[in-house]
């Protein structure tokens, strides 16, 4: 009995000194900027075009008082996830970090990122693509600079079309759409997938914010959710609805999974509607259809139309913990706005900068990493193509502030829909009402609609 | 025990006839049922238990067998192909071109060589932490079998619950604690949390009770023997086994070790195997990122390789340890 | 799940030492003398547990009493998430969830380990050694890897079972959400039979042959040396494989999870096991101080079932 009083005493004693310094952990607003010319940076992100190195090395060259460290994080996820941890924590905290687009507002609003405008990035807005530009605000305040891009394009497997007896060219619209997919069904192949997973939230998102649909509203503390009601979901709903009934979608089979991979490469899939990045990603992943599939413009919801949408895309961030956010901030600048930005577009990271979107070098055919695309893609022009879907317009959209969350429902919720247990108007109902009792959980008035 | 009468030589001379006659006897008992089983294979005339080899029992576990390989022969066919033989081809066939030594040569060279940068990381949270896990479990083990000291009963309870809790719940109250101190993003974070072995202070704790004899230890003290020089001079040598026994399941779940290094460690330059190659698994799924399947067969094939030798090299061990542990009055 | 099972073998620490009377007896013997000396030994181990443990799991429990949000900051809300938790469906069918994945996977896992362990024991096997390396080997395969490979071997498309489905033109797909849980308990029968038949092999090694000859003097036959001798030898090592058996399948994580991106559908939520939940809801739903409630409740659900299945073995073991 004595020692278990004495361990209720000890541990006692532990928890209020954990509970202190775990509570000591907040940020203060006091001024970090440091010296712009000299400091040690931490960089956390990740490397898709093995090319990070080489572009520091050329920033280093070009600010001989800065060293940056580069920590490949490995994916998105983990990136955030690990930033999360270290702010929690109050140190470890990375000076620079790359986030997905959707998750910067997050991280903004629990106040872990620099407001960029204190170094004059708001004047940087007219440099940039409007979609990714756009994603990166919270309170008309940039917290982030796009470092890569993903308009919503539609890439198509030029062989399987043919076969199908379909233009891929002349699809302009979703109802064009539809009726390829039809022809298509019929010869075995699916026009594509569509399963409703996490995995699958990005092309959503993208998808319905072509549409004008707006599933939710963030203004400060308060968001609405209309996720069923509003017109451009109706559209939505009705037209995937149609697509999952008739079977003409292949519901079995997520995104990024090696049976995707294995379709895409074998022809079963035979078009996806995905972001501008996918090139390097096709040609990895399905070597076996080299010189099949073209790339278009995505189809409209009216004829006539030119809307965008963007799918992924990433920025980077100076955080509040750094004690060096001035070099930070260079740093920044000079991988999306400086000489880093048109490295990272030479290496195969589709820019964001409009100025290399419409520079020559960019849709040059003749440049190494052009020609091996554009043969993959039987010679057409893919920059080309991609360019003109960067600088489209595209409607104003954003992403609830706990996107993450968002994300991991969307699989819970969505995929019952394709699993036909019930309809997409039902299975997204029930997904507006996680997200808002979630809303509610973290302290926001929720209104549904 | 008449002990204090006796002087310290014949108490020493006594101890070591007592500990000669021990291990001796021990010896006669290995070498008995050694022959005993060889006999009884061979002859099939000592072992009641029918000696004669069964062929049907021998199928059945060969089906059985094939169910814990087969997985193996997919790794090693696919360690030979390449990425796009690996999303084009089946996956228990060969690919068009045989690429394995081309798939060792770029797991080791690409992204500059880092495998190797984490194979040598793995192998010094081996060597610290498995090693360090193994020496705090036998002390530990050892403290528990043979000292009566407060709050001994305490540990078992305590022990179990802390385990019973969900490892994945823990991982951020852990790494806060980490950054607290500092030691995220370091070997440090590692190695420490690698430290604690509960089934082997378990393991270390069954075989101290069963194979240090009380008598023995008794007799160094008297002779005046501090608990250390007792500790590392008469216990040590007669833990052998289970040591090795500890050692080997430290060194599987050091080897393995996936979560917490995930949330502690930053730094690629710091990665353990495991960590790398599940970073290069993403890298199919990344947007604007290239698929390297290949490497990742490759790179786990290699993986496995170092810890199947220590399987073979230390399986003969093995039994004696794990037996103390399981052995019923 | 490897380091966790590792951990939950551990489990036993509290079991076995008190059903071997003879050396409680012998300890009392020293009692008087041990005093503190233990700790010159025990303060390493403790030392770090304390640390690695303790202190965390401290802090789990403390941070269970507040909720954070994004809007308003952290507050003391004292039981609001044990009752939140009370009545969360989401959490409650994942606890059946793995309570009927222990009860099926557990069994038919340690009979295979204790049926390869006897056959392995019998002597009448040609090649043992070879038998006992490959049951084994599996254990050594990160749950990263082997759950790649069973991703393979379960696709219904391009893996064996397609194959399986293309030359006998059958339509089986256990990725399907009701066999799913089988699915998954088949890769942990593979990664841990092996680790449970060597328990168990130890054990019956240990069995002095001599028995065997009274036994077989008495005119006993085969099965009745197995019935009457060896089963009971394995009693012991039961106790040991069921406690840590079901500490590990109700932490549940790595294979549902790095299944989720190979299944279609919502076939595995994100809470899909207790572990599962705990995760998504820190890490993706910004709720840690609920996923700590979780946690302390799933472990003291955890320990229940472990310290009623370690009375019941005790009391067989007293028979």
């Amino acid at each position: 009995m004595r020692n278990i009083k004495k361990v209720i005493a000890a541990t006692a004693a532990v928890a209020t000194l954990v509970g202190l310094a775990a509570c000591g952990g907040g940020s203060d607003n006091s001024s970090n900027q440091g010296d712009a010319d000299n400091a040690e940076l931490v960089f956390w992100g990740w490397d898709s075009g093995n090319s990070m190195k080489d572009i520091i090395k050329g920033f280093e060259k070009a600010n001989p008082g800065i060293t940056v460290k580069f920590n490949n994080t490995g994916t998105a996820e983990k990136t955030s996830t690990a930033l999360s941890n270290a702010i929690a924590a109050g140190n470890g905290a990375p000076d620079v970090v790359m986030l997905e687009d959707p998750t910067v507002t997050q991280f903004a609003v629990t106040d872990g990122l620099v407001d960029l405008s204190e170094f004059g990035a708001d004047k940087l807005a007219d440099d940039f693509a409007a979609g990714p530009w756009n994603k990166l605000q919270y309170n008309n305040k940039p917290y982030a600079l796009p470092i890569d891009s993903g308009p919503e394009m539609f890439f198509y497997n030029k062989a399987v079309f043919d076969k199908a007896g379909v233009d891929g060219e002349s699809i302009k619209t979703w109802d064009d759409y539809y009726e390829a997919a039809k022809k298509i069904r019929a010869t075995g192949s699916y026009i594509t997938n569509l399963a409703g997973t996490s995995n699958d939230y990005q092309p959503f998102t993208a998808q319905v914010w072509q549409a004008g649909a707006q599933p939710w509203k963030v203004d400060g503390e308060n968001i609405t959710i209309n996720m069923t009601k509003d017109a451009g979901m109706k559209k939505y709903i009705q037209f995937v609805q149609k697509l999952i009934d008739e079977d003409l979608v292949d519901t079995k089979t997520p995104n990024w999974s090696d049976d995707w991979n294995r379709e895409l490469n074998d022809g079963t899939i035979a078009s996806l509607t995905i972001g501008a990045w996918m090139p390097v990603n096709l040609m990895s992943g399905a070597p076996d259809q080299a010189g099949n599939w073209r790339v278009a413009q995505l189809p409209q919801w009216e004829e006539g139309q030119e809307v965008s949408a963007e799918d992924g895309g990433s920025a980077l961030s100076v955080v509040k913990l750094s004690k060096n956010q001035a070099a930070a901030y260079k740093f920044v600048e000079y991988m999306t706005h400086g000489d880093g930005a048109q490295e990272m577009a030479d290496t195969g990271t589709f820019p964001s900068l409009k100025k290399i979107l419409q520079s020559d070098s960019f849709t040059d055919p003749t440049t190494e990493g052009n020609k091996k695309t554009n043969d993959y893609f039987g010679g057409q022009n893919v920059n080309e193509v991609l360019s003109e879907a960067a600088q489209r317009p595209t409607e104003k959209f954003q992403y609830l502030p706990y996107n993450p969350f968002a994300q991991s429902a969307y699989g819970d919720e969505v995929s019952k829909a394709y699993t036909k247990e019930i309809t997409l108007e039902q299975a997204l109902k029930n997904y507006g009402d996680k997200l808002a009792k979630q809303g509610e959980d973290q302290g926001y008035t929720v209104t549904v609609k | 025990m008449s002990a204090a009468t006796m002087t310290p030589a014949e108490l020493k001379a006594q101890e070591k006839a007592a500990k000669k006659a021990e291990k001796e006897r021990q010896k006669r008992v290995a070498r008995d049922e050694a022959a005993e089983r060889k006999r009884a294979a061979k002859t099939g005339f000592s072992n009641p238990a029918n000696p004669t080899r069964s062929i049907g029992l021998t199928i059945v576990c060969a089906i059985f067998a094939v169910y814990c390989l087969f997985p193996f022969v997919y790794l090693v066919i696919n360690a030979t192909k390449t990425q796009a033989d690996f999303t084009s081809t089946f996956g228990l066939g060969f690919g068009h071109t045989f690429a394995l030594w081309d798939n060792i040569v770029t797991v080791f060279t690409y992204q500059d060589g880092i495998f190797g940068r984490w194979f040598v990381n793995t192998i010094l949270y081996v060597v610290v932490g498995a090693g360090g896990a193994t020496l705090l479990a036998i002390m530990g083990g050892y403290a528990l079998a043979k000292f009566r000291f407060p709050g001994r009963n305490l540990c078992f309870a305590i022990i179990i619950g802390a385990i019973s809790v969900p490892g994945i719940a823990l991982a951020v109250p852990q790494f806060l604690l980490f950054a607290k101190v500092g030691l995220t993003n370091t070997p440090w974070s590692m190695i420490i949390p690698s430290l604690v072995s509960t089934f082997g202070l378990y393991l270390m704790w069954i075989f101290s009770d069963q194979a240090v004899p009380d008598e023995l230890l008794e007799a160094a003290r008297v002779d005046g023997a501090g608990e250390f020089r007792t500790f590392f001079q008469i216990s040590l040598p007669l833990l052998a086994p289970g040591i090795v026994t500890t050692a080997l399941f430290a060194i599987v779940a050091t080897w393995n070790n996936y979560f917490l290094p995930l949330i502690m460690l930053k730094d690629a330059d710091w990665y353990p195997l495991t960590i790398g190659l599940n970073q290069w698994k993403d890298q199919a799924s990344t947007a604007g990122g290239q698929a390297i399947q290949n490497l990742v067969i490759t790179g786990s094939l290699i993986t496995i390789i170092p810890l199947v030798i220590a399987f073979l090299c230390l399986q003969k061990y093995w039994q004696s340890g794990l037996a103390a542990g399981a052995v019923k009055e | 799940m490897s380091e966790q099972t590792l951990g939950a073998a551990s489990a036993q620490t509290g079991l076995l030492p008190e059903m071997t009377s003879r050396h409680t007896a012998q300890a009392r013997i020293n009692k008087h003398k041990a005093d503190w000396r233990g700790w010159k030994f025990m303060w390493p181990f403790a030392l770090v547990f304390v640390f690695v443990f303790i202190i965390p799991i401290v802090y789990a429990i403390f941070i269970s009493f507040f909720k954070k949000q994004m809007i308003g900051g952290t507050k003391f809300v004292g039981f609001e998430n044990y009752s939140r938790l009370f009545v969360d469906q989401q959490f409650w069918s994942s606890v059946w969830r793995v309570a009927l994945f222990t009860i099926v996977q557990v069994p038919i896992m340690l009979f295979l380990a204790a049926a390869m362990a006897l056959a392995l024991d019998s002597m009448k096997l040609h090649g043992t050694k070879f038998f006992r390396i490959s049951t084994f080997l599996p254990y050594a395969v990160p749950a990263v890897v082997s759950t790649m490979i069973w991703g393979f071997v379960y696709g219904a498309k391009y893996g064996l079972v397609g194959s399986f489905n293309d030359f006998f033109g059958t339509n089986l797909d256990v990725l399907a959400p009701d066999v799913l849980l089988a699915a998954i308990g088949n890769i942990n029968t593979w990664e841990f039979t092996g680790y449970n038949m060597l328990i168990f092999y130890s054990s019956l090694s240990t069995i002095p042959h001599s028995l065997y000859e009274a036994a077989s003097i008495d005119g006993a036959s085969e099965w009745q040396i197995v019935k009457r001798i060896k089963l009971p030898e394995l009693r012991g090592s039961l106790a040991i494989t069921v406690i840590f058996s079901i500490i590990g399948s109700f932490q549940l994580f790595n294979e549902p999870s790095i299944l989720q991106n190979m299944v279609p559908g919502n076939a595995i939520t994100t809470y899909y096991t207790p572990n599962m939940y705990a995760y998504n809801l820190s890490f993706s739903g910004n709720q840690s101080n609920y996923a700590a409630a979780l946690a302390i409740t799933m472990a003291v659900i955890t320990m229940a079932i472990a310290y009623a299945v370690q009375l019941r073995s005790m009391k067989e073991q007293m028979k």
